[in-house]
């Protein structure tokens, strides 16, 4: 059995209103990375995967605060650890990070290689400028990015190659666990491909150990994520294999999102698009039962009252429904 | 030098020449509508209660000449750009024969000496208040707005004043009158220097206190735009320290503050002069208040030139300079 | 509208300005009700005649020929007389002659309050056969002599007398020092909460009418400089292309040229003869619309293109109608924000010009610049006359304070993502 990169269990953390109100964004999330593998994370907007993705960090700042749960990186627990020891020995090394609006990401008065320095800098490592910039030099290059981009403040460099330099620093130290929060959504398709093959390259050479991909795009997940989760009103509500869960959903909202999106893949071109009416329950006050019931077809009233609890029903897949899968899976069956 | 800096550049001087013109055009016309006759005005003066019409008509015709008077507007604009580029601005009407350009030269040095300082300062002091301000939002709130928007409500002359009574009578910490003792002449003795400087004091400061607030104001609103930036949060998940991302805010925040005063120096500035009447320094504003009331418009004109050229040169080259601080310029360019 | 106005009364910001405006509004509007009159009056012979109520001499000794006096035993009388008269310096005198005649002072000072004590330590040791060491001089022993007999006259007289002549008769009366007179009896009393200006001018009188005439300059330079800034970006704004890029060019012009020297320049050009209060609000008005013209442009362009206004187009209206009902509605708030500060500038301006020397030429009402000027000229701040510039300076910075106060409270209730 293959290490484990990442381990979380019963996640839960919570954004404080100005009003100071509770809302808690991610909601006992667990899961599992093993080294080399990656995780996609698909939901609409405003489901809590962007919230994940800075939660997964165990460095939180206002307005979002650590509730409960525990984060275990390569063996190493990070929860609990104070924030400045995280800052130095987690962030950047252990867990690194890149932001949904990469573009504007890079401060624009620094040059590359400087900010790179201060990177390197933060984490106290024994460097000097000399073989901080031979390094950097070395990254670029081993990732085709011209070396000259580091002498370049970022509002010279396009939008596509902004997001690769972003993408370089944010994986300098080799992070065990990569987080990509929409890496792509911004660029043109050219830039997307460059910007996916890049970090499947990564991955492959061994920079980085494992990554998580959070997207909207489903088609993208399917193309470079091994496993797919999909995440609704902060909760996990499916996992399962890309191949699985693309091809065989189980959960309500698991369907209407796959089947909402083409999937350019044979087999899948005469599946019909089908919109999910309505909009994520608001967190401030979530709903007593099944979050999705509100918008869900199949909901009967009893999912309206009870909480339906995350089962693993075969290896390595697990739904969050209060119909069993075999009932689901009949009632697809009549529709198609 | 990039496509992005050329452009600027050449954007920036276009205006600095457009701007440039019209700025002496009507510094040469506005006057010249006035009613009345200007030689007329200054023949009642020196001549006082003559009635010999024909000394007052060989008078007038030597004033006219002197003046440039009897030729046409238009050539007149042409010898007054001609001379003006010689530095020439014809004879001071109050203070005849003593030439205009004489009189600017000897005031226009305490002008510099004690404008732009005072006005760097009072720019780099509103700028870190406005960062604190930004940084620490709930005391800014409270307590810092509402006193800066009374302070920035004073106006400058007002602060003069209330600073020569408290510190320069009251206290008499600082003399208050001039930019050295009466009775010295210039020179660079230890002596003459430092009665300079114990002169300087008061002015300095009431120019400083002047521009601070709206600076403040400014960087303050720049900063929480920046620090709601992406950059921040992505440099704080790299790990970098709080310390090294506020830097990094405040410099960014600092930086378009430059063109602000680029913009806003136009506007300021006649507080500023104001400011020098009331501590009677030998500047341009106490200058123009001298020529205003004795109404000697040759050398009216001239300080108001000189001036709007001073203010002039002062934008073209914050904007310059901040071309090369700020790297975003060259951004902007490419749109 | 109502809710707006709603949230105006609950923005304490708002509020606060708008309280302070109304009391300088209502000091302008009501004070010279009450007090009517030519605020420009000379009625003092001398010049920087300090704050107070003014008895009339003759009256009230009139009052006291009459007959018509109260008498009042006040245990205090004689020490406040005593405070009123005998001065800092000689304090200082009796406490360091009590000291070198080895008299323990050092739980006194100069103070009202322990002047009773002082004053009967000095009584108790003061003799002017001793010798006392620093005090030998026959100088000095003449002036601790007068010191001493003023003191007493200050502190026992009982009476004094006063002769009054009518016609050719000479009446002797005494004034006792416990007789009073009512003020109401005294036929000629002045009020003056600020004192006399060097022209011997009611500064109470002056101000207020000085705030009513700045406020009007305010008003209309504001009024001008707001249409002239509204009318020119929304022409710039809306129609873009060739007017866009004139008016754009003059903006850029006069932006970077200063409007206080362009104001000094027209002002100048208009001549002395027709620099009334009017001009002056107009000049100030024409010279200031820049920086309104700017952003309202900026504002017209981002809402050129939304969809109500591309309705209205297809639709066929008039631009006077499309700016009017889909343009102006949106940028109301901000003209009303941009109008506040060109009232608070304008009264500005107008006193900097005045402390130029070129201030409006009248000679019926006093400008706050004027007044600043005048006080400038004669030195009322060199020669400790405060209430000649202090009162204007603050109402000047109370002005623009409340000004500044209800548009920083308007900016909260308009845009309320501001409020975190």
């Amino acid at each position: 059995m293959a290490k484990k990169m990442l381990e979380v269990s019963e996640l839960t953390t919570k954004y404080i209103t100005r009003t100071g109100e509770n809302v808690y964004s991610v909601d006992h999330v667990s899961l599992t990375i093993e080294e080399g593998k990656s995780l996609g994370i698909a939901g609409e907007s405003g489901c809590g995967k962007s919230t994940l993705a800075l939660s997964l960090m165990g460095y939180y700042f206002a307005p979002l605060h650590y509730t409960s749960g525990t984060i275990v990186v390569d063996g190493k627990d990070i929860t609990g650890l104070d924030p400045d020891v995280v800052r130095k020995t987690v962030l950047g090394t252990d867990v690194a990070y890149i932001p949904q609006a990469a573009m504007n990401a890079l401060n624009p008065t620094r040059k590359v290689g400087k900010f790179i320095e201060d990177v390197i800098r933060a984490h106290e490592l024994p460097m000097d400028k000399k073989q901080i910039r031979e390094m950097a030099e070395q990254r670029f290059a081993l990732l085709g990015l011209p070396v000259d981009s580091l002498d370049k403040h970022s509002v010279e460099l396009s939008g596509g190659m902004r997001q690769r330099v972003v993408i370089a620093v944010s994986t300098i130290l080799n992070p065990k666990v990569l987080i990509a929060d929409e890496p792509s959504s911004a660029l043109d398709v050219t830039s997307q491909k460059m910007v996916i093959k890049m970090m499947k390259d990564m991955m492959a050479k061994g920079l980085v150990k494992s990554m998580i991909f959070i997207t909207h795009e489903l088609p993208l997940l399917y193309n470079v994520t091994d496993d797919i989760m999909v995440m609704y009103a902060g909760q996990i509500v499916e996992r399962g294999t890309a191949h699985e869960m693309v091809f065989d959903p189980v959960h309500p909202y698991s369907r209407g999102l796959m089947r909402s999106i083409l999937v350019p893949e044979e087999g899948t071109r005469d599946v019909k698009l089908t919109a999910i009416p309505g909009t994520p329950p608001n967190l401030k006050h979530p709903p007593a039962g099944c979050r999705f019931a509100e918008r869900c077809r199949y909901a009967t009233p009893a999912c309206r009252y009870n909480q339906p609890p995350l089962l693993e029903f075969a290896e390595g897949r697990s739904y969050r429904c209060m119909h069993s899968v075999d009932h689901l899976k009949e009632v697809y069956e009549g529709e198609d | 030098m990039s496509k992005g800096y050329r452009k600027y550049f050449k954007k920036k001087i276009f205006w600095f020449i457009i701007t440039f013109i019209v700025a002496v055009m009507l510094n040469f016309f506005l006057p010249r509508m006035m009613p009345g006759d200007p030689v007329n005005a200054i023949l009642s003066k020196t001549l006082g209660n003559t009635t010999d019409a024909a000394a007052i008509q060989k008078q007038y015709e030597v004033y006219q000449q002197a003046f440039g008077l009897d030729k046409s507007l238009p050539e007149q604009f042409l010898i007054f750009c001609k001379n003006a580029i010689r530095g020439d601005f014809g004879l001071s009407f109050s203070q005849y024969p003593r030439s205009v350009s004489d009189i600017i030269s000897s005031s226009i040095g305490w002008t510099l000496a004690l404008q732009i300082p005072a006005i760097i300062v009072g720019w780099i002091l509103g700028n870190v208040l406005g960062a604190v301000a930004a940084y620490r939002r709930k005391i800014w709130d409270k307590v810092v707005m509402p006193v800066s928007l009374f302070f920035s409500a004073v106006p400058a002359f007002g602060a003069a004043v209330v600073l020569l009574v408290i510190f320069g009578i009251t206290l008499k910490w600082a003399p208050v009158n001039g930019a050295y003792d009466p009775g010295m002449i210039p020179n660079f003795s230890w002596e003459f220097i430092s009665s300079v400087i114990r002169h300087y004091q008061l002015p300095f400061f009431s120019i400083v206190l002047i521009s601070i607030g709206g600076q403040a104001v400014g960087m303050r609103s720049m900063s929480i735009y920046e620090l709601n930036a992406d950059y921040v949060k992505y440099s704080r998940f790299l790990g970098i320290k709080d310390k090294k991302i506020v830097r990094y805010v405040f410099r960014n925040a600092m930086l378009p503050q430059v063109t602000g005063l680029a913009m806003s120096i136009g506007s300021s500035v006649g507080g500023a002069l104001v400011a020098e009447t009331i501590f009677s320094y030998p500047g341009l504003g106490s200058t123009m208040y001298k020529a205003i009331t004795a109404s000697d418009y040759p050398l009216i004109s001239a300080t108001t030139l000189i001036i709007t050229v001073m203010v002039l040169i002062a934008s073209f080259l914050l904007d310059i300079i901040y071309a090369f601080i700020d790297p975003r310029v060259k951004a902007a360019q490419f749109d | 509208m109502k809710n707006i106005l709603k949230s105006c009364l609950h923005s304490p910001r708002f509020m606060t300005g708008f309280i302070l405006f109304i009391i300088l509004l209502g000091i302008a509007l009501f004070y010279p009700l009450f007090h009517p009159g030519n605020p420009l009056q000379m009625i003092g012979q001398n010049s920087f005649v300090e704050p107070g109520t003014y008895l009339s001499l003759y009256d009230a000794n009139t009052v006291n020929l009459n007959g018509k006096t109260s008498t009042f035993i006040m245990d205090d009388a004689a020490v406040n007389r005593a405070d009123s008269n005998i001065s800092e310096a000689d304090r200082q005198t009796m406490l360091a002659y009590l000291a070198a005649a080895g008299v323990d002072v050092s739980h006194l000072d100069t103070s009202h309050e322990n002047l009773d004590s002082l004053v009967t330590l000095w009584q108790e040791n003061y003799d002017s056969s001793k010798k006392v060491e620093g005090y030998t001089t026959s100088a000095k022993k003449r002036d601790l002599r007068t010191l001493n007999s003023r003191l007493l006259a200050a502190l026992n007289a009982g009476e004094q007398t006063l002769l009054t002549k009518n016609g050719d008769e000479e009446v002797r009366t005494a004034v006792a020092n416990n007789a009073y007179v009512r003020s109401n009896q005294v036929a000629n009393v002045i009020n003056l909460p600020l004192g006399t200006d060097n022209f011997g001018r009611d500064m109470m009188k002056e101000l207020a009418a000085a705030i009513g005439t700045s406020l009007i300059i305010g008003l209309i330079a504001g009024t001008i400089a707001t249409i002239l800034g509204l009318v020119i970006g929304l022409l710039s704004g809306y129609l873009g292309g060739i007017v866009d890029d004139i008016l754009m060019f003059v903006c850029n012009v006069f932006t970077v040229i200063p409007g206080f020297v362009l104001l000094i320049l027209i002002y100048y050009s208009v001549g002395q003869e027709a620099r009334g209060v009017t001009t002056c609000a107009i000049v100030i008005g024409i010279t200031s619309w820049v920086w309104t013209a700017r952003s309202v442009r900026s504002q017209v362009i981002s809402l050129r293109n939304r969809d109500h206004v591309n309705l209205s187009k297809l639709s066929g209206h008039s631009l006077v109608r499309i700016i009017v009902t889909d343009i102006l509605p949106y940028i109301a708030s901000y003209v009303v924000m941009a109008f506040i500060l060109q009232v608070s500038s304008g009264i500005l301006a107008e006193a900097q010009l005045s402390l130029l020397g070129l201030g409006p030429k009248t000679t019926t009402t006093p400008t706050l610049g004027l007044m600043m000027n005048w006080a400038m000229l004669y030195n009322a701040h060199t020669q400790g006359y405060w209430w000649a510039y202090f009162p204007v300076i603050a109402v000047i910075a109370l002005t623009s304070f409340s000004l500044n106060l209800m548009n920083t409270g308007l900016d909260q209730v308009f845009n309320p993502t501001l409020r975190d």
